[in-house]
């Protein structure tokens, strides 16, 4: 039921105007959040692995949002994932708010260790981490730490077709 | 003498790497390989007793835990009292310990060396809690997050890299321990069955002056 009903909201997220489902935050494993970036139908997807808790991530979230306004209408989409503990899940959606997200985010299901070997295999789990896949589903860049706006702008204009 | 000019111009060669801008590993080289030497081992670190230290001096008999953590991070708050209950009782099981913290307090006020003094006094720690203000250390190890464990067999080998246990968040749920097995594993003159783990944590801020 659990896997349908992803499925579904993933569907949701292609689809439709996102803000009208009022989902920002879908508990997903990593394996679907793969699937999200494989089906995104978008130019560039740029992936960022957040918390509420997290100061680094909290810092550049607002440039990673004002990043997504200025190449949305260009192919970039941008899934977050939320991977703030349970009873911290509150907090992530009222930050997701204030940031003006009006599109589907995730929270990391499943342990540790397996969402981060399945997700990116080189990651070492510090965050915030970061990656940016083209619209074929490639990663083509990777980092973690904080990244500015220009530092986000150059790695998304790398992977924009011209 | 020759071994040391070679590690610190290994950490060199990372550090200048760090500052050229985002990269792929933008907060850590690749981590210290399993089977490696402890790097930096004669870098000094003030520890919160006042006393300076290298890994040299606390390296054990039985092996040599080396955890790096902070006073700042939330995962590694929740996982500092088995840091200490771990530390304690392994350190009198015959292990060096040690744990570093590796933020520049100039970008992490709550990681400031009076703020470790105090922390480490409430976890009652028997062991150095030092101060790698200039993340030299974190950066020849390749460490990228807070808290990320190394622990050497005593033969000075790398034998188990990654995290404590398999739940942060309850400390009695925990299914897989994985640091306290590859303890007892030394203990025992076994082998480390699970050398490498994972967990999520919050990257290193490391001194960019440095």
């Amino acid at each position: 039921m659990k896997r349908k009903c992803f499925v579904f909201l993933a569907f949701l997220f292609l689809s439709c105007d996102a803000s009208q489902t009022d989902l920002q935050l879908i508990p997903a494993t990593a394996a679907e959040v793969l699937d999200v970036i494989k089906n995104a139908n978008a130019n560039v997807v740029l992936v960022n692995v957040w918390a509420t808790w997290c100061v680094p991530c909290v810092e550049e979230f607002p440039d990673i949002m004002a990043v997504y306004q200025q190449y949305k209408s260009r192919g970039l989409r941008v899934v977050f994932v939320s991977v703030d503990f349970e009873d911290q899940a509150d907090d992530a959606r009222a930050f997701l708010k204030t940031q003006g997200v009006d599109f589907p985010t995730y929270l990391k299901l499943s342990d540790d260790r397996a969402f981060i070997n399945t997700l990116d295999p080189n990651w070492s789990g510090a965050m915030p981490a970061t990656w940016i896949y083209d619209g074929e589903g490639e990663k083509r860049h990777f980092w973690i730490g904080k990244a500015s706006r220009e530092q986000l702008e150059k790695k998304i204009r790398d992977v924009l077709p011209h | 003498m020759r071994k040391l000019y070679s590690t610190l111009a290994l950490a060199l060669v990372a550090a200048m790497g760090l500052t050229m801008g985002l990269n792929a590993k933008a907060d850590g080289s690749e981590p210290l390989a399993l089977g490696s030497e402890a790097p930096a081992a004669d870098l000094q670190m003030r520890g919160t007793d006042g006393a300076m230290y290298t890994l040299t001096d606390v390296r054990g008999e039985k092996g040599t835990l080396v955890i790096f953590s902070c006073n700042s991070c939330p995962w590694a708050v929740k996982w500092e009292r088995r840091v200490a209950s771990i530390g304690n009782a392994y350190r009198n099981k015959g292990f060096g310990v040690m744990v570093i913290n590796p933020n520049d307090p100039a970008r992490v006020s709550e990681d400031g060396f009076d703020e470790m003094v105090a922390r480490a006094d409430s976890l009652s720690y028997e062991f150095p809690y030092v101060a790698d203000s200039t993340s030299r250390v974190a950066r020849a190890f390749g460490a990228s997050r807070t808290p990320e464990v190394f622990l050497f067999h005593a033969d000075g080998r790398l034998v188990y890299r990654g995290a404590i246990d398999d739940n942060a968040s309850d400390a009695n749920a925990v299914e897989a321990a994985y640091l306290k097995d590859a303890l007892d594993a030394l203990l025992a003159g076994k082998a480390v069955s699970i050398p490498e783990t994972k967990a999520l944590g919050c990257s290193i801020k490391f001194n960019r002056d440095s």
